[in-house]
């Protein structure tokens, strides 16, 4: 098929048209439009060149590959629905460029619009010509984009700006809903190709995603057709230029709802869903479009909400689900083309030319502008259902479907709102031509109307030409259309017998009652109109505005409280999760068995128990008196490390003791400078809350523990305790994990102890320099209970101690590798006998005795226990591999000797020279808010009474000559 | 052995050095007066190394024993967080100058966190994954808090690292139990250890490391810190956020999942879908109230994740491709809205108020096209790219037999679109106001410009980014 080399550029043609008239913009009407119609003109004949073998039942196909894992390719496909729609957006769009050449003024930019409208039709043609149903989304998206620049075209007319919003929102939103029906659709059939789709009928039908992937689908279709309840916005697209509004609006845009359903009604009608559905929604959208429009003044919107109406007709026969319904529908979207195309052109020349397009204000046009009124009369006609006119014809096939089709076991239902609905389309178009054609002219402002240029008339008269011969001869000129169209549609072989007289049927009758009942509708408008007028009725866009702006007001509800800006409810909603998280995949997989008995309570045990609990509730009593409250905590602090020599953790306990007095003497210097109470500042409410959640985080991790102990799981320790001596050459495992296993965290850990170590130091400078600096210098000590502060005693028995202290922290260092102890604990073993120093003899004096700087400390441990690490590297091993052997001290002993020694050494070094850095940062502020210090603390002479309470300037800390702070 | 790894760790080392040795010597010399020149040479050599690592690495090599891995998946979301990182800092010097915000730190800064992306991206094991993680969070809390004198760009940062600090805690604690029920921080050994019969221990672990990464993704419900932070933070700072860190955050999850936990897709599968379902929903209706467009790209920012987290979820190898396309789309997309975004002033002063866009179109309609363009694409409206990525990880959803999914996401799409649609219904047909001032930074105007071509052609091929991320996401699902 050679024929088919030419499908893609049939659809790529109105786009590289599209740049011409885009980059002309000062050329004028006449260019642009010329250069609109030559592609468009192409496109149509090459298509025209392979309509014959479409109308053999060929199916032209091209494909090319685009983003195969997607299923997207750009596959190309032409049967006779593809082509029947195709030479209508075609040739529609030819005589819209005509009328719009003269439709748009002198000051429109025309360029834009033309490159818009080339746009769409390029967007159009895609969708009718697509093969991939993802291709086909990527068109029909396109669309929505091009309709809505084209009706925002007139940016100066606010109702423009709010329709295009609306068209947007509301198709735009219906095709992202589509992708998933596609997507799903896709999936079932195994392929994304329509050929290969409309081959899975079977599949599809019986997949359990079928009814998703029909809502899915249906609901781009729906707000694509303007369906029930999505039809507002089609009447506010009206703002567009009326070109615009013939061409997308009525002719092909909203028809592509229709032609999705029609494509795809070979896998998709035929169920109960879908019946219940689309034929529901058909119906009803026919009937409230109709009556509707039998109310509406502007003429515009009498023919939107006709189109609505009509388009509901065509779904409802799509609905059907019957062969027979699927020929009337194609044949309407072809007789619906013609003659609501030259309506709305029609009113856009009856709009030109009086100003107006009030119902009201017109009338009596006919003597007025003959030729325009001629072609609105005989379009009208059609639009009725008029015999000899097209619309007669399908509607009266749509009629006859509607005489035999039942509703939920009703007979009834559907014919009778049928003929209602069409009833109601006689009266509308007998009011548009009556109102706006005859009787006499009503307003008289309006001067001189007169017939529109040649080229303006020509497109709809055209139109007309069509309407009356297809109404005149069905058969020879619409028929082999319809037949290759209906073919396509239903995938069986379809012979129309079209004919003006069938004899008297049930749908001649129904068609009957609707004309005499139109007229008869007619006649009493004016009463209708006003008990219409007052009767309260829900209105589209009202409704769609306040339920925008309702969602805009909840959304704001919804994020504003849940996102407050608390950091609190942000830590809650992780925790929560997280929480939850945890327990679902807690009791999705259960515990194992308890394995292991309980043991007996000891009564030690029993008695730590006792009193942390009751150190702990203690602290909630005691915690606004911060003192109090601090000797409590230590209580709890000294009863974990009990508790862990119960368990059997020396090692633990040892590291935990050391660390609980170095930081309760931390933060007890500390609350020397902070107020001695806690202010309340919590509501009762609030404290409980925090009670609770305590409380449960506490017995959470209690039960958690509680679980865990009373199970043999599988865990680690096994190997470190296998490999702690012949990998690390130590038998205390912690200490070989610390400094070997896990050799890279320590070492990183000591760093950042070191950089917390300095960023608290030079965080006091900041400080000290600060507002809160001018506070500690003016700094009013309350009045001593004790008139010494530094004891005899205590410096006697800290400097006493100090020394044994030392020994202490040496021997522990020594005996980590193998024993409870190490690097970390022989650092804080020093700090705290370095601390007590501090306590007793006051910080100056201290600060006199101090040799080495602590920030070197730091630094040299960091280096000492780097350099252990890469030692490593010499011997070609990785970093921080540790070794160790045996040296024979001959008489004394045989020692053992391991590189972890020198790496604990570097640890023990930052871990001092950290805490001592501590320490000395508040020290600084102590003497910068002049604590008064005993010089010489030891020569204290009691006889004297009062303590030396002069204040040295150095230790003011105010700046002597030529001291940098 | 040393010499071999270090070169394959040869980029990173790189970037820490030149992070480290420029913060040296413009301490020492120019200090704030070189911030400029430093910003411009930083942004230079993110692009450097971006190129040369795109087109020098090959195959995948693995460095210390298998905690840092080099391979196409890596480099993929490397060379994207290099050339955001550096777009980003190109589109921030106007602003950040104009304010007094350019201190040398700053791209300093950038540079570090960009070396802890890297790591992580490339992690192979916990350890790796943490450290880089680290640094890059740490890097980041400062950068929010660059305003100092800003009360609401200080609050942002102590936020950001308060509950960072806990995220953190907590991927810790997944990351040690992980640990102890599989004896190895190796994402390979953990792998093992996770194919026979899987201890609750690891289950645990496996929820509260998600807990950590969801967080760095911002999904919803780990996402609390994201409009505060994105809104206090000074905009170049925020447009940062939305970019590169979570590119890598994004990676490490696909890394994490797939390397380390690839056995047991059905456990983490749920999880993800559950945070994918979420942060779609909640950032796509959270956004519609908002007036703030950087509050308002945040909860976009959200509901992307959530998409993401979409193609992630099927737990397959196209999902992984579609994950990769997905972020590679989204951060042009965010390079873009945020170059537009910078560009809003009135009187010499940033604005953020969507409101103060209407009728932008009849001001500035070149940049008005170019913001509709990359809003369209935002909301994934065909024929743009960004639906491309979006029907990429809806097509994974459905492939991987999460069909649910994919309608839920269908959904969520369909009203995320609507705000991206109202701020181009601003720019177009609002209503007329005291008009911004007119943009003047040439930077700001071609990043736009190339984002949203981008854009628009990006439909012919995706630029191969597509070939691409399939190459990556085989390197990482076997």
């Amino acid at each position: 098929m050679g024929g088919a080399g030419l499908l893609p550029i049939i659809a790529l043609l109105p786009f590289l048209g599209a740049l011409v008239p885009g980059v002309m913009i000062r050329a004028g009407r006449n260019a642009a439009a010329t250069f609109t119609a030559i592609p468009t003109f192409l496109a149509l004949l090459m298509l025209l060149t392979l309509a014959p073998g479409v109308m053999d039942g060929q199916v032209l196909q091209k494909s090319f590959s685009w983003f195969p894992p997607l299923g997207l390719s750009a596959s190309f496909m032409l049967d006779g629905l593809g082509l029947m729609f195709a030479v209508m957006i075609l040739g529609v769009g030819l005589l819209i460029t005509l009328y719009a050449r003269f439709y748009l003024s002198n000051e429109d930019p025309a360029g834009v619009f033309f490159t818009y409208l080339l746009l769409f039709q390029g967007a159009m043609l895609g969708i009718v010509l697509s093969n991939n149903i993802l291709m086909l989304l990527v068109f029909w998206e396109l669309t929505s984009l091009a309709s809505f620049l084209l009706i925002g075209y007139w940016r100066h007319l606010p109702e423009g700006r709010q329709g295009a919003r609306m068209a947007l929102t509301v198709t735009g939103g219906g095709g992202l809903a589509m992708i998933g029906g596609m997507l799903i659709l896709g999936d079932i059939a195994g392929s994304y190709e329509l050929t290969d789709i409309l081959q899975a009928g079977e599949a599809i039908k019986a997949s359990p995603l079928y009814l998703p992937a029909l809502i899915l689908i249906l609901l781009g279709a729906f707000t694509k057709s303007a369906q029930f309840p999505f039809h507002f916005w089609l009447p506010h697209a009206m703002a567009a230029p009326t070109p615009v509004s013939a061409y997308l609006h009525s002719a092909t845009m909203v028809k592509a709802g229709i032609f999705l359903m029609a494509r795809l009604w070979p896998v998709l009608a035929g169920t109960d869903p879908w019946f219940y559905i689309v034929a529901t929604t058909g119906l009803i959208t026919m009937v409230l479009g109709a009556l509707i429009a039998l109310f509406k003044d502007d003429l515009k919107a009498l023919l939107a909400f006709s189109t609505v109406s009509h388009l509901g007709l065509l779904t409802m026969l799509l609905g059907f689900g019957t062969e027979a319904a699927a020929v009337a529908a194609v044949f309407h979207v072809l007789n619906h083309l013609t003659f609501k195309a030259a309506l709305f052109m029609t009113a856009g020349i009856v709009d030109h030319s009086t100003h107006t397009r009030d119902i009201k204000r017109l009338g009596g046009l006919l003597t007025l502008m003959p030729i325009t009124a001629a072609i609105g009369i005989i379009a009208a006609l059609s639009m009725a259902g008029i015999p000899l006119f097209n619309g007669f014809l399908s509607k009266e096939l749509m009629l006859e479907e509607a005489s035999h089709t039942s509703w939920w076991e009703s007979p009834w239902i559907v014919p009778v709102l049928a003929t209602f609905g069409a009833l109601l389309s006689v009266a509308y178009s007998f009011r548009f031509i009556v109102h706006t054609f005859l009787g006499k002219p009503r307003d008289e402002s309006i001067d001189h109307p007169h017939d529109p240029p040649f080229g303006m008339w020509l497109p709809p008269a055209l139109l007309c030409v069509i309407v009356v011969a297809v109404g005149l001869f069905p058969a020879a000129i619409a028929g082999p259309i319809v037949d290759m169209a209906a073919s396509a549609v239903t995938g069986t072989e379809i012979h129309t017998h079209f004919a003006l007289w069938h004899g008297i049927t049930p749908a001649l009758i129904m068609s009957g009652i609707a004309i005499f009942g139109g007229l008869i509708l007619l006649a009493l408008h004016a009463p209708l109109d006003r008990a219409w007028l007052a009767t309260p009725r829900p209105e589209a866009k009202r409704l769609f505005d306040g339920a925008m702006a309702a969602s805009v007001r909840g959304t704001r509800v919804i994020a504003e409280g849940l996102h407050s800006g608390a950091i609190s409810r942000a830590l809650a909603v992780f925790v929560v999760t997280t929480v939850a998280s945890g327990l679902i995949a807690f009791f999705g997989r259960g515990l194992p068995e308890v394995s292991r008995p309980l043991l007996p309570i000891p009564p030690v045990a029993a008695a730590g128990w006792l009193l942390m609990v009751a150190a702990t509730l203690s602290v909630i009593l005691l915690h606004r008196r911060r003192f109090l409250a601090l000797v409590v905590i230590s209580i709890c602090g000294l009863m974990v490390s009990i508790g862990f020599v119960y368990l059997s953790a020396p090692d633990l306990a040892l590291t935990q003791i050391t660390v609980e007095t170095v930081t309760i003497l931390l933060l007890l210097l500390a609350l020397h400078y902070l107020p001695k109470t806690t202010p309340a500042d919590s509501s009762v409410a609030l404290r409980i809350r925090d009670g609770v959640i305590g409380v449960s985080a506490g017995v959470g991790v209690g039960a958690l523990a509680y679980a865990f102990m009373r199970r043999d799981v599988p865990s680690i320790s096994d190997y470190f305790l296998e490999n702690a001596y012949s990998g690390g050459g130590g038998h205390n495992v912690v200490n070989v994990i610390l400094v070997d296993f896990r050799g890279y965290d320590t070492f990183g850990e000591i760093i950042v102890l070191g950089i917390a170590g300095v960023i608290i130091f030079a965080l006091m400078e900041v400080l000290l320099r600060g507002r809160a600096g001018r506070r500690l210098r003016n700094w009013a000590f309350s009045e001593d209970r004790s008139r010494d502060r530094h004891p005899l005693m205590m410096v006697v028995g800290t400097r006493v101690m100090l020394p044994i202290a030392l020994l202490v922290g040496v021997y522990i260092l020594l005996r980590g590798h193998n024993n409870p102890g190490g690097g970390f604990v022989a650092g804080l073993v020093f700090s705290i006998a370095l601390l007590m120093q501090y306590m007793a003899s006051g910080f100056a004096w201290t600060m006199d005795r101090q040799r080495w700087e602590y920030h070197s400390l730091i630094g040299w441990g960091v280096i000492i226990a780097g350099l252990t690490g890469a030692a490593a590297w010499i011997f070609g091993r990785p970093f921080l591999t540790s070794a160790y052997g045996y040296i024979d001290w001959p008489w004394i002993e045989e020692f053992e000797w391991a590189t972890a020694m020198a790496f604990d050494v570097g640890v023990f070094l930052a871990v001092l020279g950290a805490v001592m850095l501590m320490l000395y940062s508040l020290s600084r502020m102590a003497r910068y808010a002049g604590e008064t210090v005993n010089l010489e603390p030891m020569d204290y002479d009691p006889s004297q009474k009062s303590v030396q309470t002069e204040r040295a300037p150095q230790e003011r800390g105010v700046p002597t000559e030529g001291e940098e702070l | 052995m040393m010499s071999t790894d270090l070169s394959i760790l040869l980029p990173e080392v790189m970037l820490a050095f030149y992070a480290m040795v420029s913060l040296i010597v413009v301490v020492y010399t120019g200090k704030d007066d070189s911030a400029r020149p430093l910003t411009v040479l930083t942004a230079i050599v993110f692009a450097g190394l971006a190129f040369w690592i795109g087109y020098a690495g090959s195959g995948s090599e693995l460095a210390f024993y298998g905690s840092f891995i080099s391979d196409p998946f890596s480099r993929f979301a490397k060379v994207g967080i290099l050339l955001s990182a550096a777009a980003v800092l190109l589109i921030s010097m106007e602003y950040m100058s104009r304010r007094g915000l350019l201190r040398f730190e700053y791209p300093v800064l950038i540079s570090l966190s960009v070396v802890g992306m890297m790591v992580m991206v490339s992690a192979g094991d916990l350890m790796v994954l943490y450290m880089g993680l680290e640094l890059q969070s740490l890097a980041a809390y400062v950068i929010a808090s660059i305003r100092r004198d800003s009360v609401r760009s200080t609050e942002a940062g102590l936020k950001y690292f308060v509950l960072g600090a806990l995220s953190s805690g907590l991927l810790l604690y997944g990351a040690s139990l992980t640990y102890g029920f599989s004896g190895t921080t190796l994402f390979a050994g953990i792998f093992e250890a996770a194919a026979g019969d899987v201890s609750i221990g690891l289950l645990f672990g496996l929820a509260f490391l998600l807990a950590g990464f969801a967080f760095k993704i911002s999904a919803a419900p780990f996402h609390m810190w994201t409009p505060d932070v994105y809104e206090g933070a000074p905009t170049p700072v925020t447009a940062f956020f939305a970019t590169a860190p979570k590119l890598a955050a994004m990676a490490l999850l696909a890394r994490v999942m797939h390397d380390a936990f690839g056995t047991i897709v059905g456990d983490w599968q749920q999880i993800i879908a559950f945070l994918a379902v979420f942060s779609m929903f909640l950032g796509a209706i959270a956004a519609i109230g908002q007036r703030n467009i950087k509050r308002l790209m945040a909860y976009s920012s959200i509901s992307h994740m959530g998409f993401a987290l979409m193609g992630l979820a099927s737990g397959t190898l196209f999902g992984v491709q579609a994950m990769l396309i997905y972020m590679a789309i989204y951060l042009t997309m965010n390079v873009g809205a945020f170059a537009f975004i910078l560009s809003m002033e009135k009187d010499g002063r940033p604005v953020t108020d969507i409101e103060s866009l209407h009728m932008y179109s009849k001001r500035e309609p070149l940049r008005a096209l170019a913001m509709l363009v990359l809003l369209f694409s935002l909301a994934g409206v065909p024929p743009l790219v960004g639906f491309f990525g979006k029907l990429y990880v809806l097509q994974a959803a459905v492939q991987g037999g999460l069909s649910w999914l994919a309608i839920l996401g269908v959904i969520a799409s369909v009203i995320s679109a609507f705000y991206y649609l109202r701020i181009v219904y601003y720019m177009y047909f609002g209503t007329e106001r005291d008009s911004l001032d007119p943009p003047s930074s040439p930077v700001l105007w071609s990043v736009l410009m190339v984002c949203a071509l981008a854009m628009v052609f990006g439909v012919i091929n995706l630029f191969g980014v597509d070939a691409l991320a399939a190459q990556a996401a085989a390197a990482l699902v076997n």
